[in-house]
């Protein structure tokens, strides 16, 4: 018997986890002691605190409540827009995040082979320092620029950018380029917005595009969506698998898999060459829609139909009643867009149909190009200017991907170029908050990247892969027991703190990046004595109290001033449907049809996709949701599964042509006989996740690695399988 | 929110999307082991052949009888009726039987090996989560869920919602609200776009199963006296006789003598 508490007796955890948890109860009490003086606690250390969920990066308000100086439930804020008093279930869960057994509550130094899992406990200081030490040896030796960074999406990104671009390395990983590169890069070019906002209050048609809203669930839209499918509006629904957004759509249209923009570009022909748009609106706005219904005329419903395998009659029909619908139509942009090398194509397409729709920013119109920058209208910590970098970056943008923007930047390019060294090796990796040998695609290539470098830290609350790979842990306080630089949500200002003392010696992003700094010499980018003197120095400008925002969870902003003038962040000042930025870059100026590559006849398209209990690859260790959420199987259509002679619950084995897993079979009606679907995310090798570890198995080691030359996007669902029984 | 006179619960199988956020938010707010959780949600599975096909999701918790048969049918009382709706249990008196489990036609009494032997509480199930409620909070199953699929409220003013609901979406739900009149009426009460089979609901008579029960419980007693008192006869009768026979056969024995 291991000393893990088993999942089911966690739930016992208010006597068992004594142990475990002793040693965050014995030191002082300062955030109780602080949560007392601003009226949060009792006497007893019971009260509700309101704070900042962290278990996606929809972040809604939480409170939570706690008891003898434990957090013993979260609620959604009800003041919060992101929650509305909901929260899903990886909100509700949040607190086992925290009490994971599985923690990392000091810091470790490697002392096996990598991978082995063999660490020692270190001291802050001494793990800092080895650190910072091998950051300036591989800066000595070979350039800032053989120091790699990643991160994913949070709060503290801001500091971690700061820590990277004051080292003065140009290379930076993100989820974004595995995400939403499509999305963002046909946006930004077609709108000068990165990700228009939606608006479900008068919305009478809906059309989504893989956007599985009731599994990846961002729980205000997905209320939203659910309250406005409940008033009447009518949901369409392209999707291979019929998910839980399926089952809620009006109509649930199985596409073949890469064809989604051969629907909608029939359906933009459909639309302008029977001058069914909103022509004062498009005449004014868009540029390009003269010439539209000649470039799209070769789009043809019958032509559609050949490719995408939906009747033509069922194109125009969806087309006319989107167009009737008019500024109350809703093509919905996606998120995670990184299914094919032609989604960039797909969102310009869809940019283009909500243009022509007029739906942008018209009163009572559905998209809204209206988005509050991170940060603005707060002050900031002063600094010096960084570094001039003059390396290129490994990821090739913009030498290589001239149209990626350079904030997003092309993660697994770079895995590759630290592969073959070129233009140059790279020999250090700093990643915090990211799992790369999960998160990339062909988890081998990651794995021999990793033996590529001289020197890796990672910054995380658990052991995921990476950290398990790493020379150095860091371990982070989690998003219950820190603070957080603030976020301005609809003119508000909203707060991360802690709601409990952080566990063992787990300190906040904002003080490791700080310390880290300091050490590298960089501490005049670091200007804040603490946390807390961060945030205060953030809401100077608002002439409010820390104090203020600690007890009400939140810090009004001055509304802005709108001159009612509509204009775009586009070269032309419109709405681009014709783009010359395009052209320019040798790519077609117009939304376009790109025929994806196929799988031959014994092969599947090997699709994957969230479900409503995890976030990627970070929450499988979460007690409550491994409790909450289905096995993870490969789905496969029934009647294909017949075939091969497989029936649910046999182990299979899955192969691409860069790797094999085992898993078992879900043989079900809710897929197209030519695809099979995994969840993503399992699969884990950390054996230092024990809860995760040996469940289900890894998309990872299945992808192929294809970048979409425009926008740098992972094409994830063009990799093909085979599957026999195990 | 208007004055509570009757707790009470609505599920629209229509909503629900399956997230699980009521079965998590239970476990913890409840502080009760996952394996036994108060509330299930039961992916009902797909139906119908690729590609037509339907979805149903049944969010399966305590019915809140009108008329609860785990209460008649406990020999020791543990169950009380609220006056304003939840049905509770009390562990102190619980004795580990069992019947209520029998009793419920709903399934949803779970026997726990654990606590029962170590903490005396055999039974679980849903309390209506007082804490909250009397607190002027939503159950924490249903202030969490992100679709209002369940929703709280005043039984009287639940039950009008469901039938309005009904009326303006006559094309979208099965023209009756479960609960209402089921079994003598529950708490839970239930609006579905598929038939109430399929969700796993019983086909329950609007008189409660214990109203007939509990009356020829009622019985028992004068039944046992009546009863008691036949037997009684009966055997002294047969002792009698036996006492006449052995006197017989003394009788005779003496004579043979």
């Amino acid at each position: 018997m291991t000393n893990t508490i088993s999942r089911r007796d966690f739930l016992k955890l208010g006597a068992a986890s004594a142990g475990a948890l002793a040693l965050g109860q014995m030191l002082p009490p300062r955030v109780a002691q602080a949560a007392r003086e601003a009226g949060h606690l009792n006497a007893e250390r019971d009260g509700y605190i309101p704070s900042m969920c962290e278990m996606c990066v929809w972040r809604c308000g939480l409170i939570a409540k706690v008891k003898d100086g434990r957090v013993v439930k979260l609620d959604g804020n009800p003041e919060h827009p992101h929650s509305r008093g909901n929260l899903c279930p990886r909100g509700q869960s949040g607190l086992m995040n925290t009490y994971d057994p599985d923690r990392v509550l000091t810091p470790l130094v490697r002392v096996g082979k990598r991978g082995e899992g063999l660490f020692r406990q270190a001291s802050w200081d001494e793990a800092l320092d080895i650190v910072a030490s091998n950051m300036l040896k591989i800066k000595e030796k070979y350039g800032a620029e053989a120091m790699v960074f990643s991160s994913t999406h949070n709060l503290s990104q801001v500091q971690f950018e700061n820590l990277l671009y004051a080292f003065g390395s140009p290379n930076y990983g993100t989820q974004r380029s595995l995400c939403f590169n499509a999305m963002i890069t046909a946006f930004s070019l077609t709108y000068g917005v990165e990700e228009p906002s939606r608006k479900y209050d008068d919305v009478e048609f809906i059309l989504m595009v893989g956007r599985n809203m009731m599994e990846a669930i961002s729980t205000s839209e997905t209320s939203e969506l659910s309250h406005a499918i409940d008033r009447g509006a009518k949901l369409v629904y392209l999707d291979p698998r019929y998910t839980k957004t399926a089952s809620k759509a009006s109509e649930w249209i199985p596409i073949r898999p890469g064809t989604d923009s051969a629907f909608l570009l029939a359906m933009i022909s459909v639309i302008t060459t029977n001058e069914l748009a909103d022509c004062e609106f498009v005449k004014k706005y868009v540029v390009g829609c003269d010439d539209l219904p000649r470039e799209m005329s070769r789009y043809t419903t019958e032509w559609a139909e050949k490719i995408t395998g939906i009747p033509a009659a069922t194109i125009e029909r969806i087309a006319r009643e989107y167009a009737a619908a008019k500024h109350n139509a809703l093509a919905h942009p996606g998120w995670r867009t990184s299914n094919f090398i032609n989604s960039f194509q797909t969102e310009r397409a869809i940019a283009t149909l909500n243009a022509i729709s007029g739906n942008v920013l018209t009163p009572g119109g559905c998209l809204s190009a209206e988005v509050a920058a991170e940060g603005a209208g707060l002050g900031m910590p002063k600094q010096p200017p960084y570094p001039r970098v003059s390396a290129l970056r490994l990821d090739g943008v913009p030498w290589k991907y001239p149209l990626v923007p350079l904030k997003l930047g092309v993660f697994q390019e770079l895995r590759d170029a630290i592969l073959t060294g070129e233009p140059y090796q790279s020999h250090g990796w700093f990643i915090s908050r990211q799992n790369p040998i999960l998160s990339l695609p062909d988890r081998a290539k990651t794995l021999e990247a990793f033996g590529k470098m001289d020197f890796i830290a990672t910054v995380d609350i658990i052991m995921n892969d990476t950290a398990w790979f790493s020379d150095v842990v860091l371990p982070e306080a989690s998003y219950l027991e820190r603070y957080d630089p603030l976020l301005p949500v609809n003119g508000k200002a909203f707060i991360r703190q802690p709601v409990i003392e952080p566990q063992g010696e787990a300190k906040s992003a904002l003080w490791i990046y700080k310390q880290l700094g300091e050490r590298l010499g960089l501490g005049d980018f670091f200007q804040y004595e603490d946390e807390e003197d961060y945030i205060r120095q953030q809401l100077k400008p608002l002439g409010v109290s820390l104090e203020d925002v600690k007890l009400k969870g939140y810090a009004e902003m001055p509304a802005e001033e709108s001159d009612g003038e509509i204009t775009f962040n586009t070269t032309s000042g419109k709405i681009e449907v014709y783009s010359e930025t395009l052209k320019n870059a040798g790519f077609s100026p117009w939304p376009t049809w790109e025929e994806p590559l196929m799988p031959k006849e014994d092969e599947f398209y090997l699709l994957t996709g969230k479900v409503a209990q995890q976030t990627q690859f970070g929450t499988q260790n979460n007690q409550l949701l491994h409790k909450y959420s289905d096995e993870p199987r490969l789905w496969m259509n029934a009647q294909t599964a017949a075939k091969l002679g497989l029936a649910t619950d046999d182990w299979v084995e899955v192969t691409s042509p860069v790797g094999a897993v085992h898993i078992i079979l879900l043989a079900t009606e809710a897929i197209r006989p030519d695809c099979v679907y995994m969840t993503p995310g399992y699969g884990h090798l950390s054996k230092g996740v024990k809860t995760a570890y040996g469940v289900g198995a890894s998309d990872s080691a299945l992808h192929v690695t294809y970048t979409d030359p425009i926008s740098g996007g992972q094409a994830l669902s063009q990799t093909f399988v085979t599957v026999r029984k195990a | 929110m208007t004055e509570i006179k009757h707790h009470a619960y609505l599920f629209d199988a229509t909503r629900c999307i399956d997230c699980r956020a009521c079965m998590v938010a239970c476990s913890v707010e409840n502080n009760i082991e996952m394996d036994k959780t108060r509330i299930w949600v039961a992916g009902l599975g797909i139906t119908g052949q690729y590609p037509d096909l339907q979805r149903g999701t049944m969010v399966y918790h305590c019915m809140h009888c009108e008329h609860p048969d785990c209460m008649s049918a406990c020999p020791v009382g543990a169950y009380t009726k609220a006056e304003d709706g939840p049905v509770t249990y009390n562990p102190d008196l619980c004795i580990g039987c069992r019947y209520c489990m029998n009793a419920c036609p709903f399934g949803v009494p779970h026997f726990d090996y654990d606590k029962g032997i170590i903490e005396g509480a055999f039974i679980d199930k849903c309390t209506f989560c007082p804490q909250r409620i009397y607190e002027g909070q939503e159950p924490a199953c249903v202030q969490t869920c992100p679709t209002d699929a369940l929703e709280y409220g005043d039984r009287d003013e639940l039950i009008k919602i469901a039938h309005e609901r009904i009326a303006a979406h006559p094309d979208r739900y099965i023209d009756h609200v479960y609960g209402e009149k089921e079994n003598g009426g529950t708490s839970y009460l239930i609006l579905s776009h598929v038939p109430f089979s399929e969700l796993g609901l019983p086909d329950l008579p609007e008189t409660p199963v214990n109203e007939v029960s509990e009356k020829v419980m009622e019985m028992t007693i004068p039944f046992a006296l009546g009863w008691g008192a036949v037997l009684t006869a009966v055997t002294a009768g047969v002792a009698l006789h036996d006492n006449k026979k052995k006197a017989a056969a003394n009788k005779k024995a003496e004579t043979k003598k």
